[in-house]
């Protein structure tokens, strides 16, 4: 087992192709991408011995939108609708960390229940987002099952967020100051409803994917990403807990009302392919018991958004502010100038994270392991290329 | 868990799904039932309404031709341009309403935020499909029709599952 450097050592070699003539026949160069590799548009090239990988270059950019610079053209509500086009999947929990941001740049206090509706929705979302994420999972796997199940289960979730913001997947609810409007009438035990509905699915997931020998045979044992590997390159989110490391911003770094919620934070310690698939599948278990719990707590009657100024400006300042995504750490920087529009915006986000460690991970692995290591990394291209 | 018990349990919970009755419905015929007539805008509490974010409709008789919906709309979708109107009003001395281009909207509804004279709001229409670019472009004579929807399907959780019905 090569260690991390000898990798990076190896893969820079081929990639400069200092190889001998005679080796480099050997190795055929594949490009995979740019249409669709299964979640946007992104290329990245192998080379293969055989049937193995023993080279991968990604090349990320072809979905690049502009949207830090976009930022510095409009007022901090207008960041609102472009921001979350990137990952339309997860909306709110970007709109989540851009708001939070915000509200430290200009001292803004949101209301307690728009705490509590605010981090609902951006769970609600993240169910949302690592259903679609596992029904692709599945289809890259071969598994159709697993593709439907997910696809239709996401349905309660959007149903819940159709409700409650008005729209089924871009939501723009999450603004400075708070949440745009009050929940509808009985949102709560519906709510409730769905969510014990859910469970119950879950169980069936673990039957007919998770516990299934194929899918085990498949991933298990694959493309394992230790934990000092993980530390190293800086992945983030499901990855990075995979790889044995508790690491869960709510918990670290707690924002709203999460310091008040009693959870645990999901890890597996083995590090490969069906560590990385299992831990979302935990984190959505978890989720619903997150759900349940604010609630309960949520005060019943109050305010839910603190009225700004038309056009609102704060002090000159920054401000970086993060929050847990589907994908990891997502995390905005607030460089303000005391105008309405922010002076700079640069947005951290957890796929390009995890993209970086792909390379090291496909290589040694059969051409046949790449869905199963590429899709498991929870990487979402149109996110990482902003 | 053996190999084989693991392929049991597989088969097992997969086949108990040729008896419950399927999710999905209809779609052109049978449509979804929302909740209220759309996304409203309280500018007094400075509070949203819950809805769906469709279509809009505009209140003739409100609107003033302030054009803060245009403004609001600058630099998010650009949909938004005030044209003249035949109409008389008290309160729209320009007589200059807003037109909306649904090929450009992106149905955030921050226009309905901006509105302070409850004019604009928007409404549970979602078919807004055309063969031309021009007829994606609502009159503020268009956006005054309120929509007729007749959505009944809902989801429903029994013990059996979920569907839609």
């Amino acid at each position: 087992m090569a260690t991390l450097e000898e990798k990076i050592e190896e893969t820079r070699r081929l990639g400069l192709q200092v190889v001998k003539e005679t080796e480099e026949d050997r190795l055929m160069t594949l490009s995979i991408g740019p249409q669709h590799p299964g979640s946007g548009h992104f290329r990245f090239t192998v080379k293969v011995d055989g049937d193995y990988i023993v080279y991968c270059d990604p090349d990320p950019g072809y979905v690049h939108r502009g949207e830090e610079k976009m930022c510095e053209y409009r007022n901090v509500i207008q960041n609102i609708p472009h921001l979350e086009r990137p990952v339309i999947h997860d909306s709110t929990n970007v709109t989540y960390s851009y708001s939070l941001a915000v509200e430290d740049l200009m001292g803004i206090q949101v209301p307690r229940r728009g705490q509590f509706i605010r981090a609902i929705a951006s769970e609600m979302n993240r169910q949302v987002y690592t259903l679609y994420w596992l029904a692709i999972y599945g289809i890259f796997l071969g598994h159709s099952t697993m593709f439907m199940w997910p696809a239709g289960d996401r349905e309660l979730f959007i149903d819940l967020l159709e409700r409650l913001t008005g729209a089924r997947v871009t939501h723009a609810y999450n603004i400075p100051g708070g949440v745009r409007n009050d929940m509808p009438e009985g949102f709560k035990q519906r709510c409730l409803d769905h969510i014990n509905y859910f469970e119950k699915r879950l169980k069936e997931y673990e039957d007919i994917f998770y516990n299934m020998p194929l899918f085990r045979q498949r991933t298990e044992g694959v493309a394992v990403l230790s934990k000092e590997d993980a530390v190293k390159l800086g992945v983030t989110g499901s990855v990075l807990r995979a790889s044995g490391v508790p690491y869960d911003i709510r918990k670290v770094e707690p924002y709203d009302v999460y310091n008040e919620i009693d959870f645990k934070v999901q890890y597996m310690k083995t590090g490969d392919s069906f560590a990385r698939s299992y831990v979302p599948f935990l984190d959505m278990k978890e989720s619903c018991h997150i759900m349940r719990q604010l609630l309960d707590k949520m005060p019943q009657s109050g305010e839910v958004r603190t009225k700004l100024q038309p056009n609102p400006k704060g002090p000159a300042g920054e401000a970086y502010r993060r929050v847990e995504s589907g994908r990891g750490a997502l995390g905005y920087h607030i460089v303000s100038d005391g105008t309405p529009k922010p002076y700079r915006v640069k947005i951290s986000v957890g796929s390009f994270r995890n993209m970086l460690a792909l390379p090291f991970l496909l290589v040694g692995n059969k051409l046949a392991d790449m869905p199963a290591v590429y899709w498991s990394l929870n990487y979402w291209p149109v996110e990482a290329d902003r | 868990m053996s190999t084989a018990s693991g392929f049991i349990k597989a088969i097992e919970s997969g086949s108990k799904h040729l008896v419950i009755r399927r999710f999905t419905f209809r779609y052109p015929e049978q449509k979804l039932r929302f909740v209220g007539d759309g996304y409203q805008f309280d500018p007094k509490k400075g509070v949203g309404i819950a809805g769906y974010r469709g279509r809009h409709i505009l209140m003739h008789d409100k609107c003033t031709g302030c054009q803060l919906c245009a403004i609001a709309c600058e630099g998010i979708a650009e949909a938004i341009g005030m044209v003249k109107v035949d109409e008389n009003w008290k309160q729209n001395k320009k007589s200059i309403m807003p037109q909306i281009d649904y090929g450009k909207c992106v149905f955030c509804g921050l226009c309905v935020d901006a509105c302070p004279f409850y004019a604009l709001f928007m409404t549970n229409d979602y078919e807004l499909s055309s063969f031309t670019k021009e007829h994606l472009i609502y009159t503020p004579q268009q956006l005054e029709v309120k929509p007729k929807y007749d959505g009944s399907i809902e989801l429903i959780i029994t013990d059996r599952g979920a569907t839609h019905g």
